[in-house]
């Protein structure tokens, strides 16, 4: 092994403090050089705890931040503790008999000071810093010691059509690298970088262990995930649920990384995604299941460990739809006076308006936005509101594409300042494009889209009021991304949740709102033609649920709608007022917008989803309960609060209370009447 | 009662720095019932943070009644913050400090030491 001196690694602290805008050499710097270092020590040792350099490189950038333009002295002078450590880590070279330190000696001296910066936030990992002292003392790097390949066989229900891809099977083979031969199960979900395995671990007398769930993706997201659980989790699983186990496999040869969950099942169990189960078993009483099991088993220690929570509900459903804008990178371009600053914190009510007056090529100032991912494969840069898993530092998405990456450091969590670009598309322009992407039987335009004799709203008309409001909710641990993918059924219908990689503090109700929409495009719509004709039949049967028309008896679907309708009851009992349906609504019409931009559904899927949003919005937009004595003016008024002014607003605000008073889809209305254009198509 | 405390910088160019502060020295105000330290990138403040340019001018205040410390965010334009898991808290008016507990006040994290 080559020895690394002082001096070499002093190099790339310089460089390092220069990208940051710093232009000192502290520990930090010191740190990050030791990390850049390609199989280096300390990259090395963090690599045992399942961390990559990179991921704690990133987190030691957040902590320190970048500086301002101003440089506010000359040369690159070195802090009084990044002094000290560079004499502790001469003092262990003389103990050895050399002159000058090396890697080594730098680490441990490092390491040593137990207040710098890199160990304060090395802690806030996870990492034991005693572990850490021990290994920096002892660690000898081993060159890939590694047994022969563990064997890879497929097991009798994986589908032979999907292959996985060798970089994925790398990280398979290192994840199990303490058995001769796995055998892959099954896939639950995969989905560009990120799949999620059944695997049967084999000893080499052939005993099989008890299959684990293997999820592998790109590294930053499962070391978030491995973060997340910690904190959200751990602490509040039932006994009987998807464990995380072991410290995640993250090798310095890959972008992936991989983490086994293990299910608490007896060998040999099968476990299948709700989505596949309901692909062969169908929906039968599979709403009494999601009560019994998965409900009744998590609801304690998660949905109904709530609070009170009054948000708007862009804080929590924003980050659902497409970003504001995307903009063409342009620092070199001198805005004209009068260009549009999009500052953070946001002013919502002034943005809306410019943001709708914006034109392709219109240049754009960023301020103060967060970096949430620099995407080098497709050299964007994707910012919003803040850093973080919740949902209102990932509001506001803005992506800027054809920044030079390499060029400049952006590192996750870092705010920028200021960023000049051009605009190349508007939220709404990509939501419309989404609409005709439906291949609508109707105008995108128009406000009402007609269903039979009735209509529901068209919810390119609404969004930003549906952002705009005022929820009365709850916030409680939720999953994240609770799709029927992410749901394992097991025998005698146990359930369990896998993948905690969204796990955060949010509205209790999202979960089943992202629940619902799942269970829709996923099994309600299996085996139905993709017509907006059957859309409408499928969104007939939904209103039934309301109470609003007399259920329809189609035996295509409805037995799925008897599913919905569990869920609908789960859903009664953890909305925060009883009875009060409109915090439900809000959340599954946002999700429902989200679901018909996804590619991913099938276009009968995606109609229904454009149809349920406006059926939502409808539904909001008049008094929930008809018993009730009086409805209170937010039933009906869309517009609380200080939007209640703008004049988009009073607009929709007309159109629901005064246009066509308490009618919905119901009432006999003949669609000719409802096709009028709001306005030109441009 | 002998007012004196020492006050570590714990990131940025000043780094490791200790600041010994004592009222006898001139460090801080006295009003007979807690001793008040300023925090600023002004010169003359009792911790000067000249090198931060997201410190303000007066931009906190530390308060010693004698057994316990209390951090004031006087307005801030970038804020004044605690240390916490996750994110950074950030503080609004006066909070109560522990010496050991980092502090930031713009980029500058800080520590009040533990009596030796």
């Amino acid at each position: 092994m080559t020895t690394i001196l002082l001096r070499d690694i002093l190099v790339n602290a310089r460089q390092e403090t220069v990208q940051m805008r710093h232009y000192y050499i502290g520990v930090e710097h010191l740190m990050i050089a030791l990390l850049q270092i390609q199989g280096g020590l300390a990259g090395s040792i963090l690599q045992e705890q399942g961390l990559t350099p990179d991921y704690v490189i990133e987190a030691i950038r957040r902590k320190a931040g970048k500086g301002s333009a101003q440089r506010m002295w000359v040369g690159i002078p070195t802090t009084p503790r990044a002094e000290l450590v560079q004499d502790i880590a001469k003092e262990f070279a003389l103990e050895d008999g050399r002159d000058e330190p090396n890697e080594r000696d730098l680490l441990k001296a490092i390491v040593s000071e137990r207040n710098s910066l890199p160990i304060r936030v090395l802690s806030a990992l996870g990492v034991d810093l005693d572990w850490l002292a021990y290994a920096a003392n002892t660690y000898l790097p081993t060159t890939e010691a590694y047994p022969p390949d563990t064997a890879i066989t497929f097991g009798a229900d994986f589908d032979r059509d999907f292959v996985i891809e060798r970089e994925h099977l790398f990280i398979l083979r290192r994840m199990f690298a303490s058995y001769p031969r796995i055998r892959i199960e099954r896939r639950l979900t995969g989905f560009r970088k990120a799949l999620i395995l059944v695997v049967t671990p084999i000893q080499a007398d052939e005993r099989e262990a008890a299959p684990v769930v293997a999820k592998i993706d790109l590294a930053d997201n499962i070391l978030d995930e491995v973060q997340r659980y910690e904190m959200h989790v751990k602490s509040a699983l039932p006994l009987q649920a998807a464990r995380l186990e072991d410290q995640p496999t993250a090798p310095d040869a890959s972008d992936l990384a991989g983490i086994k969950y293990t299910l608490v099942a007896s060998v040999g169990m099968d476990a299948q995604d709700l989505r596949s189960y309901v692909r062969a078993q169908g929906v039968d009483n599979l709403g009494q299941h999601l009560k019994q099991e998965l409900y009744t088993r998590f609801c304690k220690n998660w949905w109904l460990q709530n609070r009170e929570y009054t948000f708007q509900a862009w804080m929590e459903y924003d980050w659902l739809l497409p970003p504001l804008l995307v903009l063409d990178f342009a620092d070199d371009t001198v805005p004209p006076p009068n260009a549009f600053v999009l500052r953070i914190p946001l002013n919502r009510a002034k943005a809306r308006t410019r943001l709708h007056e914006l034109q392709s090529g219109d240049v754009v100032i960023l301020e103060n936005f967060a970096v949430q991912r620099v995407d080098r494969e497709e050299n964007v840069l994707k910012l919003a509101m803040g850093y973080g898993s919740e949902a209102d530092k990932r509001a506001h998405k803005v992506e800027v594409r054809g920044v030079n990456l390499t060029e400049n450091l952006y590192y996750r969590g870092e705010i920028i300042e200021r960023l000049v670009g051009r605009v190349w598309k508007t939220r709404h322009e990509m939501l419309m494009d989404a609409v005709h992407d439906l291949h609508p039987d109707f105008h995108p335009r128009q406000k009402w889209i007609p269903i039979g004799r009735g209509r529901v709203v068209n919810p390119l008309h609404v969004y930003e009021d549906l952002l705009d409001r005022h929820v009365t909710g709850s916030q409680s641990k939720i999953h994240g991304d609770l799709h029927l993918g992410n749901v394992l059924i097991g025998p005698n219908n146990s359930m369990w949740l896998i993948d905690f990689g969204h796990t955060r503090d949010g509205h209790t109700l999202f979960d089943w709102a992202t629940f619902e929409v799942s269970l829709l495009g996923d099994a309600v719509m299996l085996g139905l033609d993709d017509s907006w004709d059957t859309a409408r039949r499928v969104l007939r049967h939904l209103l039934a649920l309301h109470g609003k028309v007399t259920p329809p008896v189609d035996d295509e679907i409805l037995p799925a709608i008897g599913v919905v309708s569990a869920i609908r009851e789960i859903v009664g009992e953890c909305l925060a007022v009883s009875n009060r349906w409109e915090e439900y609504y809000i959340a599954l019409a946002l999700c429902a917008i989200r679901a018909f931009t996804w590619k991913t559904m099938s276009l009968g899927g995606r109609r229904l989803m454009f149809l349920l949003a406006g059926l939502m919005a409808l539904e909001l937009s008049r008094p929930i309960q008809p018993d009730a004595l009086t409805p209170s003016p937010e039933d009906i008024d869309f517009s609380v609060g200080p939007s209640a002014s703008t004049p988009k607003t009073e607009v929709f605000h007309n159109l629901f209370s005064s246009d066509t008073p308490d009618e919905g889809i119901t009432q006999p209305h003949p669609p000719d009447a409802s096709r009028q254009m709001d306005e030109p198509e441009s | 009662m002998s007012l004196q405390v020492e006050v570590t910088i714990m990131s940025g160019v000043d780094d490791g720095q200790h600041l010994d502060l004592a009222l006898d020295n001139g460090d801080g105000q006295f009003d007979g019932r807690r001793w008040t330290l300023n925090i600023g990138r002004r010169e003359d403040s009792d911790i000067c943070l000249r090198h931060d340019m997201f410190v303000s001018r007066l931009h906190a205040h530390l308060h010693f009644d004698g057994s316990d410390w209390q951090l004031e965010d006087l307005n801030s334009t970038n804020g004044t913050f605690l240390e916490a898991r996750g994110e950074d808290e950030r503080v609004t008016g006066t909070v109560a400090i522990q010496p050991g507990q980092l502090f930031r006040i713009g980029r500058t994290w800080l520590q009040i030491e533990r009596e030796p």
